[in-house]
């Protein structure tokens, strides 16, 4: 059995990719141990060393020379078109199947369909046009209820001045409270009966 | 949207700007790794060359929701793998164990002396370094040089070369030790 620190931990360490807790572990070791200190030394040289070797040099228009090399690009098909074509060519085989199971044909659908439109659309479309119509009375009758109520609340104050309008307000406060009071009471009470 | 991704979606629509961008981003690490694998300068260029061509090609299968650098990395790696295959090169096994003989360094470390000392001591020890990572087995070597040269994570080799995060770990420092061994014996 060995007390000394495993080589492998060693450059992990230089590479900081030890654990913070091992890495503690293991400064807490080089402390009292020369001969892993001796060892990390050497491997922080050659670490040094690993880690700083030349970059290849590039010539200078070899990008280029690569781009001339390039075949013609190969465009990537737009997503929508498998789905398009998948949904068509289904389409397609099902009024084929209709037409066989049924004996119909596709003009006969289509004209069956146009009768059947116009007859919702007959139908549909007066009432639609009526309730338009009522739509726009209520609006009208609506804004001209809340424009008077306005106007009567602005001469209100007007009249009463800031301070009577205080007094109106606190008082309207006070009886809206004395409602709510007097419908939990009640509440309270029926809660009791029962 | 990264830099990477919006450069592949623009070469995607037919930009061969947006690629040429790619190729002089990655043109340097690429040949780096290619030319510590090959060993050969003019090997390297052409296989760097014949790399970011397949990439091209193979644009339209690149998922963005992966880094394009370790897709890259991937197509080079692969290609490699051809080469050698195709020339029948003698391969070493990893499952080797490192020798381990004495299990000390020549060099004299602690004292960091004066940094021109220390410059020329480093350099001295990057060539010895570059000198035995020739003798360094592929697989090892390779390894090695994704994480030291071309400086990805232990997760982005192990995406690359579809091997564990452990195993990776363990082949780096396989290529350490016997780089460290090799240089010591030289």
């Amino acid at each position: 059995m060995t007390d000394h620190l495993r080589p492998e931990d060693l450059y992990l360490y230089l590479e900081g990719e030890l654990g913070a807790f091992d890495a503690g572990h293991l400064e807490e070791h080089l402390e009292t141990c020369p001969d892993c200190r001796r060892a990390l030394a050497e491997r922080r040289l050659l670490h040094e060393g690993f880690t700083s070797l030349p970059p290849f040099e590039v010539p200078r228009g070899f990008a280029a020379a690569v781009l001339e090399r390039l075949p013609a690009p190969k465009l990537r098909k737009a997503p929508w078109l498998m789905p398009l074509i998948a949904a068509a060519a289904s389409l397609a085989t099902g009024l084929v199947g209709f037409y066989l199971f049924t004996g119909t044909t596709f003009v006969d659908l289509l004209i069956g369909w146009n009768r059947f439109s116009s007859a919702l659309a007959g139908r549909v479309l007066p009432l639609a046009v009526k309730t338009l119509k009522l739509g726009g009375i209520l609006t009208r009758v609506i804004g001209d209820l809340l424009s008077m109520g306005l106007q009567g609340l602005t001469t209100f104050t007007r009249v009463l001045g800031p301070a009577g309008t205080i007094i109106a307000l606190g008082l309207a406060l006070l009886l809206v409270s004395f409602l709510v009071f007097l419908g939990t009471r009640k509440s309270l009470h029926q809660g009791e009966e029962e | 949207m990264t830099e990477d991704r919006l450069l592949v979606s623009r070469a995607l629509k037919g930009d061969r700007k947006a690629y040429e961008m790619i190729v002089r981003k990655y043109e340097q690490p690429l040949t780096s790794y290619l030319h510590r694998m090959t060993g050969e300068r003019e090997a390297a260029l052409d296989f760097a060359q014949e790399v970011f061509i397949k990439a091209y090609c193979s644009l339209a299968s690149y998922r963005p929701a992966f880094k394009f650098s370790t897709w890259l990395f991937k197509i080079a790696s692969n290609h490699l793998i051809d080469h050698w295959r195709k020339k029948k090169l003698p391969t070493v096994s990893i499952d080797q164990p490192v020798d381990e003989g004495d299990d000390s360094l020549t060099p004299q470390i602690p004292d960091p002396g004066p940094s021109t000392a220390r410059r020329f001591e480093l350099a001295e020890i990057r060539e010895k370094i570059e000198r035995a990572l020739e003798t360094v087995p592929e697989a090892l070597r390779e390894l090695f040089v994704l994480r030291h040269v071309s400086e990805f994570s232990y997760e982005e080799i192990a995406d690359i070369k579809g091997l564990p995060v452990g195993t990776v770990k363990n082949r780096v420092f396989q290529a350490k030790e016997m780089l460290r061994k090799r240089m010591e014996a030289s």
